[in-house]
């Protein structure tokens, strides 16, 4: 579905990676391991088109991504590495906000029940603010659940994340790929999720 | 006219015609300095210090000129992306603040003696004043950002949305009922000017291109070298 | 279509808020051009005569500085916690992220500030028949702020060493809406062609705001 061609960057005549060649199709788990500033975040950055490369071209269904750019967005969930929850708002209205904003048709019973499976739901009605790291990150990833999308992009998903909620998400992992869904992540860890590709930068 | 676009075209047809400038231009001012004091008459009505306009009329010119280039350049920068117009805006900006600077000194120093004061609140001086802001700010803007990349391109689309400036300063004596006079060399075949006057006029503002696109040349050639030194 | 619409309509319910769970910072804001009018009125002695020929200028420079405060809360907050990433793949271009942005800016930003004009003209006693000019005048004035206001402060969301800049840059482009708005309180009789002119010049701003803000803003998600 995502083909990325020979892609490279440079950043003021410095090369960061060369040559990439890479595709995210239906029923696959990606990771991508590398040390830090090996240019993690730029290659998600370059998949998203956030980003020009330097080089290379990405296609998706067979298209310049730039063509359709917004078939491809509506296709794709994509959770960063920093805290993209609203801080002063709470837990219930951020959750609101960012079903409204994408349209999903996902139930409220359905919300519930994975924020009991987190062991979010005595928060529900707090701010953002007063939230623990780990607690905002598990928050930051009920939005793969929320926005119901096949292509699943993370930056970093496993920081701050006890063993449990690990297990929990290499649950939904694996649930998420026999559903044909497509996972690309990155992470300096070592995991134990059934990954079909891996890419080394 | 690739040495326009391309730094390194730029910097060999600069390298062999920068003394002939350097030589051109000194003689140019020598001479134009020489017919402004001495060879040109004094005015009926101004006096002498009509003197002053041999260097008001031409910096007023290049200031607005200098404007004019780096918006061209940023359009090229942004849209047809070539860095060396990034280079240029950079580089040629201060030189333009100091031209706009010496208009707006100069044009207080004749004020004074002509209108009876230094500064009043006209369409023309206003939008000079601003002018000379707005150069201030790119030159500002410049200092404020850590990353190179970023800045330049912030440079160039503030010099577009600036650029609005420009016909504004151009035609505020017709539009507006100013205190400063309308342009006395509008149409070059009949000059509402003296010949006697027009040729240290233009000697001068030959010799203000020359130093402008000589300070400009040593200007861009260090910019082109500080940014292969970063890379 | 209607997916879009709901979209946006979702999108003004994020923004209200946000600004509501801030709304301090926007009545601080009030309380500043206030006292700034209080103090203005101190310094050059509270002589009606005085006050009613400088009270329109007085209050266009204090609305002016008083919404450059608000600058900072633009884009700052949503860039750097990733949410315009985020939005942005939600379908909503950089562009529209713009224009959204700049008509929220002013209803919970501006509006409030509208709201209490009239109980600054009566501070500076300005006759009430006039305050139905100055209330169009400022109307049109602070949209033009917000378009300004967009376009600085995206050009300096990655500027962290020098943010009054963007504070200048407002300044220096809102001088012709100063100058016409000003001017038009003036003169009554010419009210209809200096507002025409003050118009021509919010539609010009809104026309540039979307393309000089969103390419700031694409340049600073590229390179963050």
């Amino acid at each position: 579905m995502l083909l990325l061609q020979n892609i490279s960057l440079k950043r003021s005549n410095i090369e960061i990676f060369n040559d990439i060649n890479l595709s995210l199709s239906k029923g696959k788990i990606i990771s991508l391991k590398g040390k830090n500033g090996s240019g993690k975040t730029s290659l998600i950055k370059i998949m998203l088109n956030l980003l020009e490369p330097t080089f290379g071209t990405i296609y998706w269904k067979g298209k310049n991504i730039k063509k359709n750019l917004y078939s491809f967005y509506d296709q794709v969930t994509y959770v960063p590495d920093k805290t993209t929850s609203l801080k002063n708002l709470t837990v219930e209205e951020n959750i609101k906000i960012w079903k409204k904003i994408s349209l999903s048709d996902i139930g409220n019973s359905q919300i519930t029940n994975i924020l009991k499976t987190l062991k979010l739901e005595n928060y529900i009605y707090k701010k953002v603010n007063s939230l623990s790291l780990g607690e905002t990150k598990k928050l930051e990833l009920l939005r793969l659940i929320i926005e119901n999308r096949k292509f699943w992009i993370l930056d970093e998903p496993f920081t701050n994340l006890d063993t449990e909620s690990i297990n929990i998400m290499e649950q939904t992992f694996d649930d998420h790929r026999k559903n044909d869904g497509c996972i690309f992540f990155s992470t300096h860890q070592r995991t134990e999720i059934g990954i079909t590709d891996e890419i080394i930068l | 006219m690739k040495f326009l676009v391309n730094p390194n075209r730029f910097n060999s047809l600069t390298d062999l015609i920068l003394k002939p400038l350097m030589l051109l231009s000194i003689s140019l001012m020598v001479i134009g300095l020489i017919f402004a004091f001495f060879l040109s008459p004094d005015d009926y009505q101004q006096g002498s210090t009509v003197r002053i306009m041999y260097i008001h009329v031409p910096s007023a010119w290049l200031a607005l000129m200098t404007y004019f280039i780096m918006s061209l350049y940023s359009i090229a920068a942004l849209a047809f992306r070539i860095p060396f117009g990034f280079i240029v805006n950079t580089a040629v900006a201060p030189i333009g603040a100091i031209f706009t600077l010496i208009c707006i000194i100069t044009g207080s120093l004749w004020g004074k003696p002509m209108w009876g004061t230094w500064w009043v609140w006209d369409a023309r001086l206003t939008s000079v004043a601003i002018l000379f802001i707005i150069y201030l700010i790119i030159i500002l803007i410049n200092f404020s950002f850590e990353n190179r990349l970023v800045r330049e391109k912030i440079v160039a689309i503030f010099v577009l949305v600036g650029s609005v400036n420009l016909p504004i300063i151009k035609f505020s004596v017709d539009w507006w009922n100013t205190l400063h006079q309308t342009a006395s060399i509008s149409k070059l075949s009949s000059p509402n000017i003296d010949t006697a006057m027009l040729t240290p006029l233009i000697i001068m503002t030959l010799a203000f291109i020359f130093i402008g696109i000589l300070i400009a040349i040593l200007r861009i050639k260090t910019e082109i070298y500080i940014r292969k030194q970063s890379t | 279509m209607i997916n879009f619409l709901k979209k946006l309509i979702y999108f003004f319910y994020r923004e209200y808020k946000l600004y509501l769970s801030g709304f301090h910072s926007v009545l601080t804001m009030i309380t500043f051009f206030f006292v700034a009018i209080f103090t203005f009125i101190f310094s050059i002695g509270p002589k009606d005569e005085i006050l009613s020929l400088l009270g329109v200028g007085i209050m266009w420079t204090l609305f002016l500085l008083s919404s450059t405060l608000s600058l900072r809360k633009y884009y700052q907050e949503d860039f750097e916690n990733g949410n315009l990433v985020l939005l942005h793949l939600r379908g909503f271009s950089y562009e529209l992220i713009c224009i959204l942005k700049t008509i929220s800016h002013f209803i919970f930003v501006q509006i409030p500030f509208l709201i209490f004009l009239p109980i600054a003209c009566i501070l500076l006693s300005i006759s009430i028949d006039k305050v139905y000019y100055i209330i169009i005048s400022f109307f049109l004035g602070s949209i033009i702020l917000s378009c300004l206001g967009s376009i600085s402060s995206s050009m300096n969301l990655l500027n962290n060493r020098n943010y009054l800049i963007g504070s200048v840059i407002v300044i220096v482009f809102s001088i012709p809406v100063i100058i016409f708005s000003v001017g038009l309180i003036g003169q009554y009789d010419n009210f209809n062609s200096l507002i025409n002119i003050l118009f021509g010049i919010l539609l010009i701003t809104f026309a540039i705001n979307p393309w000089a803000s969103g390419a700031c803003l694409k340049l600073a998600i590229e390179n963050n």
